[in-house]
């Protein structure tokens, strides 16, 4: 008799690699019943990924996002349970398809849209007031590194990205004007404010200074990525802006740390 | 005829509703009564507008909450951070009642979303009490674990599965939540009595009912019945949920619908058959003793 553990590896293999040889032997009813459970596999994740990618979804077209799905959960099914989280490698999966490397920007679409679902259901988080950084010695403030809410994201594109999820959400009028890719990139910003999910474009300094951030960097770090865009960028306005945003949950020192209780 | 008004109450209490999300401000704007609500725990393990909208549903509701995530018939053991996530919700919403299913969904570190079957042996049974038992140990609480809705058998069960849920029953404590629904699906599909399949039930163990509808199709030439969630109580599990009534007394019963999800007054007026059909075989019990 088979152990537990190799039963589910084989029903794991019947399910994603579409191999139930070892399967059907252990099994009444053979491969129509194994097939009960890859379509509900398949349906439930698909409608997963067409809930949290509707513009991607309107760019390709129905038929076309449901095979791009179904090869996207066949070569990266789910770890956690929380389906909320099941989607984030879909962007890349998208900008490495050959069947649709022709739309360069779709990639993009999806990381905005991704972004979009991190920032509706993110872990709440309660934000600090600039008053977190009063007690901190001049010397020390170059090397402070501050934890971002996890409901904010940040995406630079080479496309108008913001222009053509609007002009492709599922409400968005039919009549509005042609969008042109050669118009230039942009830089966003996505986060929660309240409950509701919130895009803005920010300019290259406000960028550079805040994905700097975002990625752990110092600082020092910060500041000196946004003066590379412009020199008379106004680092004490940006900081005291990010606070204002509600963006800041944690302020580090190298030896000290200082977060928000709830 | 006081004893009378006191059942009609019970089950007008016991009666509730699936809480899915396109219903969700209705019921905060509305209050519709209802006696209760049920949630998948795991669409409000995140942030942000559920769980707040939960809160204050949570304000007007009882509530319950029923996993679908635990995995908890998975060799492999059960994934701690999520049980940490399910406390968590436990703690914030005091709900009323906690469920999951006799069922795995996680292998090899993936999580295939679907309920799916267990061979009934002694080796899955330990595998299963044992993640029962340490949930129950978690939480600090009664689980209430659901009987699946099946497709195929594995030949090397060795356990009916009534016989298995009530040794379940027996090793933690646990309670059960017999879907009628999933039990019709199963009956049709592996050919066995419903009637006698509600019978080996351990009563006194059951804690909720669940109704649902199903869908009739056919895969590769075999007639079966799908357990989706997408219409109307049917005629034949309505009357099964009769005979479940009979058995195991006023106890809570769902309405669950999930796909092709109506407008909020047909599903509650699925929970008003529910209560009728209640008070028709327990009222008369009342009435009579």
């Amino acid at each position: 008799m088979l152990p537990l553990r190799d039963v589910q590896a084989e029903f794991r293999r019947a399910l994603l690699a579409e191999d139930e040889t070892a399967l059907a032997v252990l099994v009444d009813g053979g491969a129509a019943r194994i097939e009960v459970h890859r379509n509900n596999l398949f349906a439930s994740l698909g409608e997963v990924l067409r809930d949290s990618f509707p513009s991607v979804c309107r760019l390709v077209d129905e038929r076309f996002f449901a095979y791009a799905a179904h090869e996207f959960i066949r070569r990266h099914p789910p770890t956690r349970a929380v389906l909320a989280e099941y989607g984030g490698g879909f962007a890349d999966f998208l900008a490495d398809f050959p069947p649709c490397r022709h739309l360069a920007y779709l990639a993009d679409v999806a990381r905005l849209e991704w972004l979009m679902c991190v920032a509706a259901t993110a872990a709440d988080a309660m934000p600090l007031g600039g008053a977190a950084l009063a007690g901190v010695a001049a010397e020390a403030t170059p090397l402070l590194r501050l934890r971002l809410h996890p409901a904010l994201g940040l995406l630079a594109s080479p496309f108008p990205v913001d222009r053509i999820w609007r002009a492709n959400r599922r409400d968005a009028p039919l009549d509005e004007a042609p969008i042109e890719l050669a118009a230039g990139g942009v830089r966003l910003e996505v986060h929660r404010a309240g409950t509701e999910v919130v895009m803005r474009a920010l300019d290259a300094p406000s960028f550079a200074f805040r994905q700097t951030l975002r990625q752990e960097g110092t600082l020092e770090a910060a500041a000196t990525a946004a003066l590379a865009h412009d020199p008379a960028f106004d680092l004490a306005g940006a900081l005291g802006a990010l606070f204002r945003d509600g963006a800041v949950i944690g302020v580090s020192t190298a030896s000290e740390s200082c977060e928000a209780t709830s | 005829m006081v004893a009378t008004e006191t059942v009609t109450r019970e089950i007008a209490g016991a009666i509730g509703v699936g809480l899915r999300a396109p219903h969700l401000a209705a019921f905060i704007a509305d209050r519709p009564a209802i006696g209760w609500l049920e949630v998948h725990a795991e669409n409000y393990m995140g942030g942000g507008a559920a769980p707040a909208q939960l809160d204050k549903v949570r304000r007007d509701y009882p509530l319950s909450l029923h996993g679908v995530g635990l995995s908890l018939g998975s060799a492999e053991g059960l994934d701690e951070a999520h049980l940490q996530r399910l406390k968590s919700l436990v703690e914030r919403y005091a709900p009323c009642r906690v469920s999951e299913h006799l069922s795995w969904s996680m292998a090899g570190g993936t999580y295939l979303n679907d309920l799916l079957p267990l061979p009934y042996t002694e080796e899955s049974l330990a595998i299963v009490a044992r993640h029962v038992a340490q949930v129950q140990d978690v939480l600090g609480r009664k689980l209430l674990v659901e009987n699946p809705s099946s497709y195929l058998r594995f030949r090397h069960s060795t356990i009916a599965e009534p016989d298995f849920l009530a040794e379940l029953v027996r090793r933690t404590g646990c309670g059960l939540l017999c879907d009628v629904n999933n039990i019709y699906v199963s009956a049709a599909n592996l050919g066995f009595d419903a009637a006698r399949y509600l019978d080996a039930l351990p009563a006194m163990a059951v804690g909720e009912i669940h109704l649902a509808g199903h869908a009739a199709v056919r895969r590769a030439g075999a007639a079966l019945l799908i357990d989706d969630h997408g219409s109307a109580v049917p005629p034949p599990v309505w009357a099964l949920y009769g005979s479940a009534l009979r058995r195991f007394g006023a106890v809570a019963t769902l309405v669950e619908w999930d796909k092709n999800l109506p407008a909020l007054p047909v599903l509650l007026g699925e929970a008003r058959k529910a209560e009728r059909a209640a008070l028709a075989t327990l009222g008369d019990h009342a009435a009579a003793s």
